[in-house]
């Protein structure tokens, strides 16, 4: 897991430490039980204040998705979906409406925006995929790399 | 009667509190009515360019200038007045380090912390190994990359609440001014997490961008600008438009600067940023995008406009 700090973004920084983390969480790449990095090595790689990755990993912590093991580190809850469904469902929804309100001004039509969804879901899901075929199969990696490239044919297209 | 005792030091107490500050060397000012409060736990920049005034806010800080009129409080202290105890809760690296030249490193740093209540000697040790430094070398021949890091070990390991940084990393080079920025993270920071203050003054405000969590942008002896640095970002933002056809007719008064070149237009906004992106997305652009400004960006965009 490689964490990058933009600042260019607008967003406050640990929220995208939170972010990213969620991120790597939802694609697999960081999977239940796995530590995260310890608060100071990542303070001073990133080179943010070390308050602001605390903050990061207690809002973490309080959104029930990492937690803390005194003496050993944090790491990622085995099932860290503690949010209640009506309220994942409301925070999708207003990302939901952002990319909607961007295909309007895009001048993207309905019919092409869901097919766009459709062919995003897939490619993340492959993505997920590979994370998981690497945790069982760590010498697969020509499969790998057929699959890498194929899926890179597919984006350019 | 032990001074330690009866601080009056708790964890509300400001690290640093100045008020109505001005100060004049002759009859050019330096500092004109400065006011400025950094809280607990939090790494405040000043910035400014070179004669803003923020060597001269730094010096009424150490009492090695007396405010002219104002006031100074260090953990609720005067300067002036309680010294010891002011110099005791501090630790300050200068812009210019000086050292007896004829001591060793070693010889150094045990003449700096014979002036100490407390001294981390694993802070110490784990410090000059990471800088690479030889604690026989005298310090006459260091380099002024090495002299700053010497500074800044014998500025860590007193282990005081409030770390004081005039131009740290001003003429060093990139590898040491990165290095200089990570000890002070992992080294000072990590102390007591959270009740770690840090004050630092500096023109090369990219490389402390993500340290810094408030900053007060000085300009001829005045405070011009002081924000918490995830709101500044959030509220100063680059808009970059281009339209298919001509440039429609759009109020534009609310920007800081506005960029023109045929159908493309760019704008600086200080606040503001959302609505009017609103009204340019009702003229259909064709591209549209935006960006935060850096706190360099901001210091740049606030002292030019």
């Amino acid at each position: 897991m490689l964490l990058q700090i933009n600042f260019k973004s607008g967003l406050p920084i640990y929220l995208q430490i939170v972010d990213q983390i969620k991120a790597v969480a939802a694609s697999g790449a960081l999977r239940p039980g796995e530590a995260l990095p310890s608060i100071r090595p990542l303070a001073e790689e990133l080179r943010v204040n070390r308050n602001t990755v605390a903050k990061a990993y207690s809002e973490l912590e309080s959104l029930g998705i990492i937690e803390t093991l005194p003496g050993r580190g944090c790491f990622l809850k085995e099932n860290h979906s503690a949010l209640r469904k009506e309220v994942r469902r409301k925070l999708l929804t207003d990302e939901i409406d952002q990319a909607i309100v961007q295909a309007h001004h895009l001048q993207v039509p309905h019919d092409e925006f869901l097919q766009l969804v459709h062919e995003r879901l897939t490619v993340l899901d492959g993505k997920r995929r590979d994370h998981e075929d690497q945790k069982e199969a760590p010498n697969g990696n020509a499969k790998e790399s057929q699959k890498e490239s194929a899926k890179k044919n597919e984006e350019a297209q | 009667m032990n001074s330690q005792t009866n601080s009056p030091v708790n964890s509300l107490t400001p690290p640093i509190q100045i008020e109505n500050l001005t100060y004049a060397y002759g009859s050019a000012e330096a500092v004109r009515d400065l006011n400025l409060t950094v809280r607990p736990g939090r790494c405040y920049g000043l910035f400014g360019r070179n004669g803003a005034g923020k060597t001269t806010t730094m010096r009424c800080l150490l009492n090695l200038l007396r405010p002219q009129s104002g006031s100074v409080r260090i953990f609720g202290l005067d300067p002036a007045k309680q010294e010891v105890e002011v110099k005791r809760s501090l630790s300050y690296v200068p812009d210019q380090v000086v050292f007896y030249p004829w001591m060793s490193i070693r010889e150094t740093l045990d003449y700096l912390a014979s002036f100490r209540p407390n001294w981390n000697r694993e802070i110490e040790r784990e410090l000059l190994q990471r800088f690479g430094l030889d604690p026989a070398q005298r310090t006459g021949s260091l380099s002024k990359g090495q002299r700053t890091q010497v500074a800044l070990i014998a500025a860590v390991c007193p282990e005081t609440d409030l770390l004081v940084l005039d131009e740290p990393t001003s003429g060093l080079d990139p590898i040491v001014r990165r290095e200089f920025i990570e000890a002070v993270i992992g080294a000072y920071q990590q102390g007591v997490p959270g009740h770690r203050t840090i004050l630092v003054s500096t023109h090369l405000i990219a490389e402390f961008e993500g340290l810094i969590d408030e900053f007060t942008i000085m300009d001829r002896g005045h405070a011009v600008l002081t924000l918490d640095a995830d709101h500044a970002r959030e509220r100063y933002q680059k808009i970059r438009v281009g339209f298919a056809q001509s440039m429609p007719d759009i109020d534009l008064r609310a920007a800081l600067r506005v960029r023109r070149d045929g159908r493309d237009l760019e704008l600086v906004v200080n606040g503001g940023g959302a609505e009017l992106l609103e009204r340019l997305r009702q003229h259909n652009p064709q591209t549209l995008s935006t960006e935060s400004l850096t706190l360099e960006e901001i210091f740049v965009a606030t002292l030019k406009s």
